[in-house]
């Protein structure tokens, strides 16, 4: 039922967003959508908004749920293509999975599209992803001067990051974005602790817990997903970490995504940043590149279109609050519903 | 009534099941469906016909997915020509193992049937320890392959920490996803023939499915082994008594179940063209058992033919394809599925009490 009103949110959105933009194709296109799963806030609205704006434009929209199976979603992509539709869009399960269908879909001279997930190489399909290492980047800089702000005493603050599954090269993005964040600022932080969460919370609490327990003096947390805040929380309120800005034992703690959780997390003062991916403009971007491809018949249409994204942080909430996809949700009533 | 009790039955379900829909779902009958239909078919055969052999003696082999994962594992990390420290250097065959440079075979001429072996001899140890704790120690096959299952399949996460092992030589590859004959159906003119109209017809996986089914099918049904495979799935304190070899044969029968795995592993990682430590898992279980079952093959033992798995891995496939085709969702696909595996074990209880009454 929550995705369910998420979607319709979402889609409501992307169709006055996108759909006035979206190439007029001769005749209506037929276009296989298939996803790995719709887990995470962030992939239900992505899933909205290219459905609902490809329905609403005329074309006909193929879904394939791959249940989180590359080896089903490469049957599923096959069995689009048997079914002969003009172009693919894939939220690949990975960027290993991802390189073999696209391949498989341009040897069958099928335009294909990835949509947010970027396979691992990069010189084939039309690929659309957010600049992670830059987004992760903005965000942690902001954490980390924020962390270096409030330190008390001049002890080393420690820096825990909650990393993705490392075969997905957005999660990689985010930990090198991290990374080169936190080694501006040499010696103001000790090494930082990593977390494997492999994008599933039991995974993310199980380590967390284990790395809270054996670290207690965190000052500093990044998680590479938003949908991962409820999890944090799980660990943090028990040991007395979950306090709002301003309160002692706050813990400087950022993510990216940029979903409605965050946002709200945000605007009650339990986080301090989020790197926020254009999940509209991406959407949009892969739809108007697949169409255009269609149109003029090229096959194996080639090009990375990156979302620069930004951060949304404490102090410019205010300003950029909108600019945010789960903002735009929250204010919707996402959250309540 | 010998319709319902035929060898055949499922394949002329099948035929029916096809012939009734073409008219509403005319892309079933499209050449590239139906090379698909056969593509997906021919790595779960292989699993298919090890699973057999252990419902044939009354057994169940739930260890099949980890060995799928594992061994796919195996041979990747000994046949990467190259893998990424970004992604793999966290994993405890990092630089014991596998380096930048790949893995040990990944370079040498022989590497490819060497890891091969090495992955079946891998793949046959852990189907022998399996045998051995059925057997020997009298377990529960579900309790000690489901504990199999859950060790192997965290070996493999830990050995990758979850990662994919990509970058696979060419001629492995080959095994997976390689065509030895395709064929084109129009015109003869054309100045070029787009791709996507160039069909597989005889691929390097269906030549290795239908080897394994050849050699499984001799196996159970030509040779003394497999009549003593069938007395123990029939009676096991009867066969015991007449002299068959009854530990001996449980451990060969989990044994080729898991070599029969590993196979698969082949093709399914070599379609995928990665290494992967979470292949097998899911509903990878409920589709290598409901393709035996929905063939004819007896969850009770006594009863099972390679060619009743092999119609039953088609009508599968088939009925999979089908549920695709009608752009139904993944939740509804695997509700159909699952209402399909009863209906075929509530068939195969009428089958045999039928058989059972014909014969009195």
């Amino acid at each position: 039922m929550r995705h369910t009103k998420s979607m319709i949110a979402a889609g409501a959105i992307a169709v006055a967003g996108a759909a006035a933009t979206l190439p007029g194709t001769a005749s209506a296109a037929s276009i296989c959508f298939a996803f790995q799963d719709l887990e995470t806030e962030f992939w239900v609205a992505g899933h909205t908004a290219i459905t609902r704006t490809l329905e609403e434009a005329g074309h006909t929209v193929i879904e394939r749920n791959a249940n989180e199976d590359a080896n089903r979603q490469l049957e599923q992509v096959r069995d689009c293509i048997a079914q002969g539709v003009d172009g693919v869009i894939i939220i690949p399960q990975d960027g290993e999975s991802a390189v073999t269908i696209v391949n498989e879909a341009q040897d069958n001279d099928v335009p294909i599209a990835v949509f947010n997930r970027p396979p691992s190489d990069l010189s084939n399909g039309i690929i659309v992803v957010a600049d992670n290492a830059s987004i992760a980047s903005q965000a942690v800089d902001f954490l980390a001067q924020e962390a270096i702000a409030n330190r008390q005493g001049d002890e080393k603050l420690t820096p825990l990051i909650i990393v993705g599954d490392l075969g997905d090269p957005n999660a990689i993005g985010r930990k090198d974005g991290f990374y080169e964040a936190i080694n501006r600022y040499p010696d103001d932080f000790n090494t930082p602790i990593e977390v494997a969460s492999e994008w599933d919370a039991a995974t993310a609490l199980a380590n967390l817990e284990a790395a809270v327990t054996a670290n207690p003096d965190i000052d500093l947390l990044f998680t590479s997903s938003d949908f991962l805040f409820p999890t944090i929380r799980s660990v943090f309120e028990p040991r007395g970490m979950w306090k709002q800005r301003g309160e002692d034992g706050h813990v400087i703690m950022g993510g990216l995504d940029g979903d409605a959780t965050a946002c709200q997390l945000l605007k009650e003062g339990y986080i301090d940043a989020t790197g926020v991916q254009d999940l509209y403009f991406e959407a949009e971007a892969a739809l108007n590149a697949i169409l255009s491809a269609i149109e003029a018949g090229e096959a194996q249409p080639n090009e990375v279109i990156e979302d620069p994204g930004f951060a949304l942080t404490s102090a410019n909430l205010a300003e950029r609050e909108m600019d945010m996809w789960g903002c735009v949700l929250l204010s919707e009533g996402f959250l309540d519903n | 009534m010998r319709l319902f009790l035929s060898d055949y039955f499922v394949l002329y379900l099948s035929l029916a099941y096809f012939f009734a829909l073409v008219p509403f779902l005319p892309t079933l009958s499209n050449p590239a469906n139906l090379a698909n239909v056969l593509s997906n078919m021919w790595p779960l055969l292989v699993v298919a016909i090890g699973q057999t052999f252990v419902l044939t003696i009354a057994g169940i082999d739930l260890s099949q997915g980890s060995v799928v994962g594992f061994t796919s594992v195996v041979a990747a990390m000994l046949l990467a020509t190259t893998a990424s420290p970004d992604v793999l250097s966290n994993a405890p065959i990092w630089g014991i193992i596998l380096t930048e440079e790949g893995g040990p075979l990944g370079h040498t001429s022989f590497g490819i049937p060497l890891a091969i072996l090495i992955m079946i001899l891998v793949g046959a140890a852990i189907g022998a320890f399996n045998g051995f704790a059925i057997a020997q120690f009298q377990m529960p096959p579900f309790m000690v392959t489901l504990v199999t299952m859950i060790v192997i399949s965290a070996f493999a996460i830990f050995l990758t920490q979850s990662e994919n092992i990509r970058n696979l030589p060419e001629q492995y590859i080959l095994l997976g996803k390689g065509d030895i004959v395709s064929i084109y159906l129009g015109a003869q003119d054309e100045s070029r023939i787009p791709r996507r109209e160039i069909y597989s017809l005889i691929t390097y996986p269906m030549v290795i499915a239908i080897s394994v089914a050849i050699v499984a099918h001799l196996l159970l049904n030509r040779t003394v082994f497999g009549k003593q495979v069938f007395a123990v799935g029939t009676n096991r304190k009867a066969a015991e008594i007449s002299g068959v070899p009854v530990r001996r044969i449980i451990v060969l029968v989990f044994t080729i179940s898991a070599v029969c795995a590993t196979i698969g592993a082949i093709l399914y990682s070599t379609r995928l063209e990665a290494g992967r430590p979470t292949l097998g898992e899911g509903n990878f279980l409920l589709d290598v058992i409901g393709a035996t079952v929905i063939g004819g093959t007896s969850l009770f033992g006594g009863k099972g033919k390679i060619i009743w798995t092999v119609f039953g891995v088609f009508f599968f496939v088939l009925l999979s394809n089908t549920l695709n085709l009608m752009n139904l969702s993944s939740f509804h696909i695997d509700m159909v599925k699952g209402s399909v595996i009863v209906a075929a074990a509530l068939l195969d209880v009428w089958r045999t009490r039928l058989m059972r009454e014909m014969n009195a």
